[in-house]
């Protein structure tokens, strides 16, 4: 195969997983973030939704939890820029992100 | 000073030039979506993304000198000692680099003026495969990669600039659409602060990406030119000094902010409330640091501007301007070769009047053009105080008949 074909066979073959951890990323984040966003609204009732629903004081955690992953997805991209300028790599097996020699 | 300094002195303010009109004309990538809808005021926005990228650029230890072996053959990686890494004599690397990098000047300040978002690397790898087609050949520039990985102008710039902006598009279409769904009913006040947190969050995060990708570039290239003139003999690390220049002048760059480029993204391309602002930069933040992570090279400037993009597809009823998209992939389109023009033009100068005239006679020539781009710039400006208005006002540059003949003195 020509180098030209190689070029396309190997983005090919990488751009599925680009995709995927672009969709997780740059979509699923933003959706739990406004998840939380909606939470609060509901936590605070009345006018703040349509349907002016009671106040419901445990969606306020819920809101809490969305954006302490949303928060904790932000933590994970500086801490992978900080490793690459480095030429190292970021673990998350440990779920705290750990910087690791690439 | 001897003359060989002199090309080298020329070479390094040549290369600052370059990265300082990369921070401006990247600005808009980070922060035009947060300037547009209010979220940070133009001023701050720029001095947030100014400092970040300076941190980025700091942050950036990893030694880039092959970054123009993406698109040229000068530098074999597996020598042992940096002189001997160098495939082209050094006084010819130095000329080769520096016409490289006026083509790149002058194209970024060309589409400044037109108000069309371009990537900086586009124009950088342009002027660098003119001058190596002018001074090598075909063979001297690096087509496909030699079939081990994703590489040269192929696997580097040209796969990368067609699926990248739709991959941005792609995610943030979705993120846009489902963010739309799951706030539908809920009170301004909540989503505007809400979202506001979120665009100043996630633009911060480009901004960072931004300065420890393209800083890097520039610091490679200087750091090639002084070992091209034995200045310098280690191909592992790079001097502070270098370091030091290029953090400042990406900054001071993204400072100073490519305020036309910055209206024409966040204002011409989509109109654009906080949640979409929030959708566009985290898709543009994720297919950043996803490529990168699975190493792809990919331009900020194409990712940003999909990002925008998609975020117009995904809002039900947003309008897209299909004129102004259509004009940037234009641009993107005619990056490369014209780049390439200009650097294989600035290359046949120096070759007729020989490195030291050659170098200056450049250096003035770059000057002249970007001096008179800047005056053009002075009569329609474009700043702090403009770049939110509405856009069928006009304040964005038309393209005008003294603007293409600047190109034509060019070509």
């Amino acid at each position: 195969m020509s180098a030209f074909g190689h070029d396309l066979e190997f983005m090919l073959e990488a751009i599925w997983k680009v995709v995927v951890a672009c969709l997780v990323l740059g979509a699923g984040l933003p959706a739990v973030f406004a998840l939380g966003i909606r939470s609060l609204a509901w936590a605070h009732g009345g006018e703040a939704e349509a349907g002016d629903a009671a106040p419901n004081p445990w969606a306020r955690v819920v809101a809490y939890v969305c954006f302490a992953v949303v928060l904790y997805g932000l933590i994970v991209g500086i801490m992978y820029v900080v490793a690459t300028g480095h030429g190292n790599n970021i673990s998350l097996e440990h779920v705290w992100p750990q910087i690791v020699s690439a | 000073m001897s003359a060989e300094t002199l090309v080298l002195a020329l070479v390094v303010i040549t290369a600052l030039g370059f990265d300082f009109t990369n921070g401006f004309h990247d600005t808009g990538n980070a922060m035009a979506t947060s300037i547009a809808t209010g979220a940070l005021k133009p001023r701050v926005a720029v001095a947030v993304s100014a400092v970040l990228n300076l941190v980025g650029a700091f942050l950036s230890i990893s030694v880039a000198l092959t970054v123009t072996n993406a698109v040229v053959k000068t530098f074999d990686s597996n020598a042992s000692a940096a002189s001997d890494a160098l495939t082209v004599p050094g006084d010819h690397l130095l000329m080769i680099v520096l016409a490289g990098l006026i083509g790149g000047i002058v194209w970024n300040l060309l589409t400044w003026l037109l108000g069309l978002p371009s990537s900086s690397s586009h124009a950088l790898f342009g002027g660098l495969i003119g001058a190596a087609i002018a001074s090598l050949g075909w063979g001297g520039v690096n087509w496909v990669g030699d079939g081990t990985k994703l590489d040269g102008v192929v696997g580097k710039v040209l796969l990368p600039a067609v699926l990248s902006p739709v991959v941005a598009a792609l995610v943030a279409g979705i993120g846009t659409w489902v963010i739309y769904k799951i706030v539908v009913g809920v009170a301004a006040r909540f989503t505007t602060e809400g979202f506001r947190w979120g665009q100043i969050g996630t633009a911060s995060l480009v901004s960072l990406a931004h300065g420890t990708n393209d800083a890097q570039k520039t610091m490679g290239v200087i750091t090639l030119a002084l070992i091209g003139s034995g200045h310098w003999s280690h191909t592992d690390a790079i001097p502070f000094w270098v370091k030091l220049v290029c953090a400042l002048a990406i900054a001071l760059g993204t400072y100073v902010g490519g305020w036309r480029i910055i209206r024409t993204l966040g204002k011409g391309l989509v109109e654009i409330e906080s949640p979409q602002g929030m959708a566009a930069e985290a898709s543009s933040a994720a297919v950043i640091l996803a490529s990168s992570h699975f190493g792809f090279a990919l331009s900020t400037t194409h990712v940003a501007t999909g990002s925008i993009l998609g975020t117009g597809l995904g809002k039900p009823g947003a309008q897209v301007r299909w004129g102004v998209a259509g004009r940037m992939v234009v641009g993107w389109v005619l990056t490369l070769p014209l780049a390439a023009v200009v650097g294989a033009a600035m290359w046949g100068i120096g070759n007729l009047l020989g490195n030291t005239g050659g170098a200056v006679v450049e250096f003035v020539i770059l000057l002249a053009l970007g001096g008179a781009m800047f005056v053009r710039a002075q009569r329609r400006p474009v700043g702090a105080h403009n770049v939110n208005d509405e856009w069928s006002a006009g304040a964005a540059p038309e393209r005008s008949q003294p603007e293409l003949a600047t190109v034509g003195a060019v070509r």
